[in-house]
């Protein structure tokens, strides 16, 4: 194992839904210690890539490898050095916050003790403490993201993949994921999350990679990504599609 | 409900003049639920291939049951016509009125949920609803069953009866539909508040006791074959609305047609008074769709994490993985409206099937030439009736994973071993169901007044429900099903109900089968086996449950991404 081994690496990762081509070919290698953003429109296979790579959706064809490990023949390994956040998947939610946060926990084999410590310590933070015994169906989308952040984070993985985490976060709660982010990534940690919002991403990232169609149409660092423009303005022209609307929808002025 | 929701011409169509609002119908509810039923089939040969399978079994029930029910008519006995109309259809109301509760849930093609934000009035919605669910294999399969009433009448009271009875039977089945969509949507409500939950599960047990009037009577028909008396007992219940549209063809025939009109007055009220029920608990279910558990929990101490997670009765349990799959299961059982209501399904059948048959066999008098009063006592009966318990019980794990739907991902990203997870399941499970087991063996002992059985009582639940769970546990991680995310514990997808017909069928023909040694043994060994029986059935059951979960935990290893993929509701 050399030092520069990749954190997350994706070798021609395939899938198609009923003869619909969802992710076609995605080659990615995310260096450790990197904040890496998967940009891509919506329908453009984000979920579908990160799925496969984390071990949640078999590929049709290709692999993907955590530090070394080959997620789908070697999962333990792979597996223990991953914490993952995904998208559009219900948590165990007829817990309350404290309850998921020891399931996930005990769950990883981790110590009682390091899990109580660490769950508290998480609950205060995110600011969901006050939530009490309220169980997880119950509470808001924002707070929901912010406790599926937990569960990954509560492990210490080496590696977090995140599915859209940004999503219906409300601006307070965004700047204390960001915070948190930074600081795990600073710490050694590798991120790679998937998003569609450009101010996220341009203020946060050191890597960018641009999905769209199921298959990798920009990758790099974020200044060799957007060069001399803003990454709105690359990603718009990579992804194509109208920005504006000519002679039709007339009688919404009425 | 998964896929994306065309709703053909339900809004205004954008092309007239926005003002002029065309009229929803009936007619778009039902088209709306063909096409999403199409939809669903859209690249799946497999659902294809359930529903097929569905329409066959269906058919196959329709044909049967018209042949039952046309018999008095083809054979020109015109003493039986009045019998088998009130009674027949008597039974088919009151499958209808129970079996989704217990056994098949209700399919929820189309979600009440989703209408919430358009501009229907309550009125257009529970006709609309109740015209989609009129669409439907049981629906139709019951319709032709029910086309032997008209045969009977046409060939004893000529075309006029045949009409009446036609008309009849086509009321009979809006009574049947109607009060299976109220019975199911109430009691979703009842479940899903916390303050009567608990009378919903009285109440389900009354329901399923039901059943003992019911199987006493018939019980007492077949005893003494004094069929005047019968006759008396089917013009009464023929004036209720079980039996009163079925009813009116057979009035007609023999001469009552005065009556038509009463009884159509009678199954109108009835079809009105269920749906009004019915657009009562739907206003409920559509508001309050958001929230599907109970919302909050009462204060107290607060402990660490992992103090809150296990419950009391787990507090011997190491806090390692097992002990942690093992509370979040138990936890599960109880918080979930849709666990809870089969847990409450168990226990009730559970009670009752065994007292039944057993007690109800040694009521029979001696006289009726078979003595069946030592056949309804032996310790055969009793380990048959038992082991179908632990068969039921157990089955309840079928589809284990289709109840835990998407949040089973949490699983996979851990890499929980497939044994584990197996054996913590049915150990959670296990921690209500042992209990209810024993209390169901005790009270059994108690009411046959012979508890020198209850070591055979005890052994063949046992060894049943071990044997059933290892079977199980190869059903849910083989043919896991996903159920959709709504808030009523009873809804089912279209064609998943066929599915889990097969399934539960399968499942507990393979469970009653490994059980069955418990049953010859009670048959060979005699007294003997009244002390060998509970040992041996706790090690069988033991032995079965462990060797399943090994086994089957080595095919969840190997498929365990699929195994998430069929438990996501498609959205
Ligand atoms: N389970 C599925 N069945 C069929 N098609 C799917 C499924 N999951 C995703 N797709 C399709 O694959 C494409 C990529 O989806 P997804 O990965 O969710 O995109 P993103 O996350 O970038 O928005 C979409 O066109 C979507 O419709
Ligand atoms: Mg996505």
């Amino acid at each position: 194992m050399t030092h520069e081994q990749p954190a997350l690496a994706l070798r021609g990762l395939a899938k198609r839904f009923d003869g619909k081509v969802a992710v076609a070919g995605v080659d990615l290698d995310v260096p450790a210690g990197s904040f890496y953003g998967l940009l891509g429109p919506n329908g453009a296979g984000k979920t579908t890539t990160l799925s496969m790579a984390v071990g949640l959706l078999r590929p049709d064809a290709g692999g993907a490898w955590v530090l070394g490990h080959d997620v789908w023949a070697d999962p333990v390994r792979a597996k223990q050095l991953l914490g993952v956040m995904p998208d559009g998947v219900r948590l165990f939610d007829r817990l309350n916050g404290a309850e998921l946060l020891a399931y996930h926990g005990l769950l990883r084999g981790m110590d009682p003790a390091v899990v109580d410590q660490r769950a508290a310590e998480l609950l205060d933070v995110l600011a969901l403490g006050d939530a009490g015994r309220t169980l997880v169906v119950d509470y808001s989308a924002g707070m929901k993201k912010k406790i599926g952040l937990a569960c990954a984070l509560l492990h210490g993985p080496r590696l977090l993949v995140l599915d859209e985490p940004f999503e219906a976060v409300d601006p307070v709660s965004a700047a204390l994921i960001r915070d948190i982010l930074h600081r795990y990534v600073v710490g050694g940690g590798t991120v790679v999350f998937s998003s569609h919002v450009m101010e996220v991403v341009e203020r946060l990232c050191s890597h960018v990679a641009i999905l769209a169609d199921g298959t990798i149409k920009r990758v790099g660092t974020l200044t060799e990504v957007r060069g001399e423009r803003s990454l709105e303005d690359v990603f718009v022209e990579v992804v194509g599609g109208r920005t504006a609307t000519g002679e039709e929808l007339a009688w919404l002025s009425r | 409900m998964a896929v994306p929701v065309t709703a053909p011409e339900v809004p205004a169509s954008p092309t007239t003049d926005a003002d002029r609002v065309r009229p929803v119908s009936a007619r778009h509810f039902v088209k709306l639920k063909l096409r999403v039923m199409g939809n669903n089939f859209r690249g799946q040969g497999w659902r294809i291939a359930m529903f097929v399978g569905g329409v066959i079994a269906g058919l196959w029930f329709a044909v049967l049951g018209f042949f039952l029910l046309a018999a008095p008519g083809l054979a020109g006995e015109p003493t039986y016509a009045l019998m088998v109309s009130a009674f027949g259809g008597g039974l088919l109301v009151l499958g209808w009125l129970l079996l989704p509760l217990v056994f098949f849930g209700v399919d929820e093609t189309l979600d009440p949920a989703r209408f919430a934000l358009l501009p229907l009035s309550r009125r257009t919605l529970v006709t609309g609803l109740f015209a989609a669910a009129l669409v439907s294999v049981p629906a139709v399969a019951a319709l032709v069953a029910t086309g032997g009433l008209v045969l009977t009448a046409g060939a004893l009271g000529g075309p006029a009866a045949a009409l009446v009875a036609a008309v009849g039977v086509v009321a009979g089945m809006l009574v049947c539909v109607a009060a299976s969509r109220a019975m199911t949507s109430a009691f979703a409500t009842m479940l899903r508040s916390r303050r009567v939950r608990d009378l919903a599960a009285v109440l389900l047990a009354v329901a399923a006791a039901l059943f003992g009037p019911l199987q006493i009577a018939v019980m007492a028909a077949l005893q003494d074959a004094d069929w005047t008396r019968l006759t008396g007992v089917a013009r009464v219940v023929g004036w209720t609305p079980f039996g009163a549209p079925w009813t009116m063809g057979v009035d007609v025939a023999e001469g009552r047609a005065w009556a038509v009109p009463v009884k159509l007055l009678v199954t109108a009220a009835t079809i009105g008074a269920l749906l009004w029920w019915w657009s009562r608990s739907l206003e409920s279910a559509m508001v309050g769709a958001a929230s599907s558990g109970p919302a909050k929990q009462r204060g107290g101490p607060v402990g660490g994490a992992v103090t809150q997670l296990f419950p009391g009765a787990l507090g011997w349990a190491r806090r390692g993985r097992f002990g942690a799959l093992m509370a979040r299961e138990c936890r599960y059982w109880w918080r979930d409206a849709r666990r809870r209501a089969n847990l409450i399904t168990i226990a009730v059948i559970g009670l009752f099937v065994p007292l039944m048959v057993n007690v109800g066999g040694t009521n029979l008098p001696s006289d009726s030439g078979l003595d069946l009063s030592t056949v309804g006592s032996s310790p055969v009966l009793v380990s048959v009736s038992l082991v179908f318990v632990g068969v039921l019980a157990s089955i309840t794990l079928a589809n284990q994973f289709g109840f835990d739907g998407s949040a089973y991902a949490a699983n996979v990203v851990a890499g929980v071993p497939g044994r584990l997870e197996l054996r913590a399941r049915m150990a959670a499970f296990s921690v209500y169901v042992v209990p209810m087991l024993a209390v169901v063996a005790i009270v059994l002992g108690v009411v046959l007044g012979r508890p020198a059985w209850l070591g055979v009582m005890a052994g063949a639940l046992l060894a049943s429900y071990g044997a059933g769970l290892a079977i199980n546990a190869f059903v849910s991680v083989l043919g896991a099903y996903s159920l959709p995310e709504t808030s009523n514990p009873f809804a089912m997808n279209t064609g998943a109900g066929v599915a889990k017909g097969f399934l539960t069928l399968l499942s507990m023909i393979a469970s009653a089968v490994a059980a069955l040694p418990m049953v010859i043994a009670a048959a060979l060994l005699g007294d003997a086996w009244l002390w060998l029986a509970l040992p041996f059935g706790l090690a069988y059951g033991l032995g079965a449950a462990l060797l399943g979960a090994y086994l089957a935990g080595d095919v969840l290893d190997r498929r365990t991404p699929e195994l998430l993929t069929a438990v996501t509701p498609r959205r």
